[in-house]
């Protein structure tokens, strides 16, 4: 059923996306290496996910195969990844799908696929890059991002996220112009920048990948937002905010052993928010809670949760 | 039957091929006219050359007024000692800005009657690069003062770095050795103080200028050694009125350079034009600049030129030797062992290529909408873009068969595109330009009578 899982919300907008950037922004986007992007993922993740899924005993829950996140996951290295070769973005796609089943502490993969993918093209490929100009300033494009980011975050309740990484970078900013002396436009002019606004909307916020607990999430996206600051002003980083994450993830698993919380699942939403998202046609309300299925509905142990 | 069953994907495969194969022979014209700095009122030209960390910034001078007035200053990310800076010949400069001036080309329509023997004239062979030799100035060495890193004189300058604690204490130090600096400094050159730059302050020496014979001063060229990949622009605003053109060509040995903290657009290119603009080249360009930029609401960098600087197609100008790279601030080219040079880990054959790509960026920027100081990346992009626009000249002669009549006939849509392609770049108004046209191509437009017969398909 489309629209029904909240993931085809964000395939449709990162879709919709990348129509807009080849439509009228005149990027390097090659629809060719898109393509070679969702073929990779999609393939990967059915490779990993069948290998994978007949190695693991007990685990007797139908194993999904989890397309959607490969194809979200497609989808944003398309937009922020750029590459020469067709092998670049192959390897990009397919370390990212492949870090989900590696880099895993109990059941929660703990790398931003997208994320990681980017970093293994950078330090591996010699022609990768990101273009952190690439959407321009233009009011209507964080308004655009801002707003479609929202209604996706409002859906799964991760907005914390967001507004602490934005809130304390955006403060740490102020402070360094104050400093310096610069007028304050200067200071808007380095934050309106939409590689920022992307991955504060839709990067960082993948609910898989961050700390399970509310205050165990504000930290740490405080911690990257000030990884960040440093890599950017102080090292001159143009991707410095991925370099945050990518250092960073590992504190996930430290976060979530201090603070514990239920993991979230696409399946079931969120514990805290209680907002369930409707995966399947309505289910039989007659009482005698006959839905699809006993999981839907009793929420299990926390850190346990389906294979993403 | 089942013959049929294949024929229909055939048909349809070749038909994808055949719209989307490559043209057959991609020629890309004759080289007629270019348009380079000289068309801009007061463009500055800066040259860098950067590999690693490793920058070598060539800054043109075109200053015009008294040279007992001129001073420069410059922030810069590490104290430069004489060694790191030079005097370059402004012909260098002149030669990059040739090699990837945005450029006008022509074909000429053959003969539609004649058998089809096209394409028998020479392609435009890259240039072979031809030796050269370069030249350079020292200068001797004294240093005093309080904050002054160091001072010393390179041909025609006087050079001193400076690292200040407070804006205000440089603004009067300054001043009162007698640079000429504007008002409003003071404010400007606060947020470099507290980034903890140098300042590079340069000033004519009017005895060894006078010696030297020069009518105009030369490029100033400094290395250094920084992450920091920018180019201060905030302090030339100072007290400008008008917009303020750019010229940055950035010589890398990965690939295209591109601002990250604007966007960076590429100029319209491979656009077919009105035969008459051979003549107005210069006028042209102008305008379709002017034009890109407003409609970008003037906030964007255009990149005009990227390419790999071993060869050009077709040449502006010849390609630069590698002497004249050295002078340009090409530093990497000797370094070809590979302990020196970073390679990239790469899991493809490397293909054959030179080290340098050139990136020819214009910016041109006013205060408000360029708050910031550019910064550059550079990227593994090894595409070429060059700003190209096409003449077609019609074929004139005498058209006495079917095919030259039909060729005679496609002309008149032919021009209505070229005009309305020159009006939608540059804004020029449309009656103009078919007005110039008629005048130029007069002998090729049917009379009114050819047209009526045509009508019966008895012409």
């Amino acid at each position: 059923m489309l629209l029904k899982d909240i993931r085809d919300y964000q395939i449709l907008f990162l879709a919709s996306f990348l129509v807009l950037g080849i439509g009228t922004r005149d990027w390097t986007l090659r629809p060719e290496l898109i393509a070679v992007a969702i073929a990779t993922s999609l393939s990967t993740q059915l490779v990993l996910s069948l290998i994978l899924g007949r190695w693991s005993f007990g685990n007797n829950k139908a194993q999904s195969l989890n397309l959607r996140s490969a194809l979200i996951t497609s989808l944003g290295l398309s937009l922020l990844l750029r590459a020469d070769h067709w092998t670049t973005m192959a390897i990009a796609v397919a370390s990212a799908i492949a870090s989900k089943f590696i880099f895993r502490v109990g059941e929660k993969h703990f790398f931003n696929p997208g994320n990681f993918g980017i970093i293994c093209a950078l330090i591996f490929t010699g022609d990768a890059w990101v273009s952190p100009g690439q959407w321009g300033e233009e009011w209507w494009y964080g308004l655009v991002f801002a707003g479609t980011g929202g209604m996706v975050l409002q859906r799964i309740g991760r907005w914390d996220t967001t507004a602490a990484f934005l809130g304390a970078y955006s403060l740490l900013e102020a402070i360094r112009n104050l400093w310096l002396g610069w007028t304050w436009d200067v200071y808007w002019h380095r934050l309106m920048s939409g590689s920022l606004l992307l991955f504060a909307l839709f990067m960082i916020t993948d609910p898989r990948s961050m700390p399970n607990s509310r205050i165990g999430r504000v930290i740490w996206a405080m911690c990257i937002a000030g990884l960040t600051f440093i890599l950017r002003n102080y090292f001159f980083l143009s991707t410095a905010v991925f370099w945050a994450l990518f250092i960073l993830a590992p504190l996930t698993i430290l976060i979530d052993f201090l603070w514990s919380a239920p993991r979230f699942s696409w399946q079931r939403g969120d514990e805290e928010t209680r907002e369930y998202t409707e995966v399947r046609t309505e289910a039989s309300f007659d009482g005698n809670f006959r839905g699809n299925s006993k999981e839907e509905f009793f929420p299990s142990a926390p850190g346990a949760s389906s294979v993403q | 039957m089942k013959f049929f069953r294949f024929l229909r994907p055939l048909l349809l495969a070749i038909v994808i091929v055949l719209c989307f194969a490559p043209r057959a022979w991609a020629f890309c014209g004759f080289y007629v006219a270019k348009a380079d700095t000289k068309l801009y009122n007061k463009a500055s030209q800066v040259v860098i050359a950067r590999n690693g960390d490793r920058t070598v910034l060539t800054m043109a001078n075109d200053f015009q007024g008294e040279v007992k007035d001129f001073a420069m200053v410059v922030p810069v990310p590490t104290v430069l000692q004489k060694e790191q800076v030079r005097v370059t010949e402004p012909k260098i400069i002149e030669r990059l800005d040739a090699f990837s001036a945005p450029r006008l080309v022509e074909y000429f329509d053959s003969d539609p009657c004649a058998p089809l023997y096209e394409y028998d004239r020479p392609l435009a062979l890259p240039a072979p690069a031809a030796s050269n030799e370069s030249a350079g100035a020292r200068g001797r060495d004294a240093s005093l003062g309080v904050t002054v890193e160091a001072r010393f004189n390179v041909g025609e300058y006087d050079i001193v770095i400076l690292s200040a604690k407070e804006s205000g204490g440089l603004e009067t130090w300054l001043q009162r050795n007698g640079y000429k600096i504007p008002r409003g400094a003071k404010q400007l050159l606060k947020p470099y103080v507290r980034s903890s730059m140098k300042f590079f302050v340069a000033k004519v020496n009017l005895d060894k200028f006078e010696k030297s014979g020069y009518q105009f001063l030369r490029p100033l060229q400094i290395s250094y050694q920084s992450p920091r990949f920018m180019l201060p622009i905030r302090l030339g605003m100072i007290n400008a009125t008008t917009e303020q053109d750019l010229i940055v060509y950035i010589l890398s040995a990965e690939g295209q350079a591109e601002i990250t903290n604007y966007r960076t657009v590429k100029i319209p290119s491979d656009a077919n034009i009105p035969v008459f603009v051979k003549n107005e080249f210069g006028e042209f360009y102008k305008s379709m600049f002017q034009t890109v930029y407003t409609k970008e609401d003037k906030k964007v960098g255009f990149l005009e030129y990227a390419w790999d600087m071993s060869n050009c197609d077709p040449c502006s100008a010849d390609p630069l030797t590698p002497e004249e790279l050295k002078q340009a601030g090409v530093f990497w080219l000797d370094d070809n062992s590979p302990n020196n040079v970073t390679v990239p880990p790469n899991f493809r054959r490397p293909l054959p290529r030179s080290d340098v790509f050139i990136s020819r960026l214009h910016v041109r920027y006013t205060r408000d909408k360029f708050p910031e100081d550019l910064i550059f990346q550079q990227t593994g992009n090894r595409e070429s873009f060059q700003g190209r626009y096409v003449l077609q000249h019609p074929f004139q002669g005498e058209l006495k068969c079917q095919a030259g009549r039909e060729y005679k006939r496609s002309l008149p849509k032919r021009f209505e595109q070229e005009a309305q392609t020159l009006a939608k770049l540059t804004n020029w108004n449309i009656q103009d330009i078919r007005n110039k046209m008629k005048l130029s191509l007069s002998n090729l437009r049917l009379s009114w009578w050819e047209n009526f017969l045509s009508w019966f398909g008895l012409y």
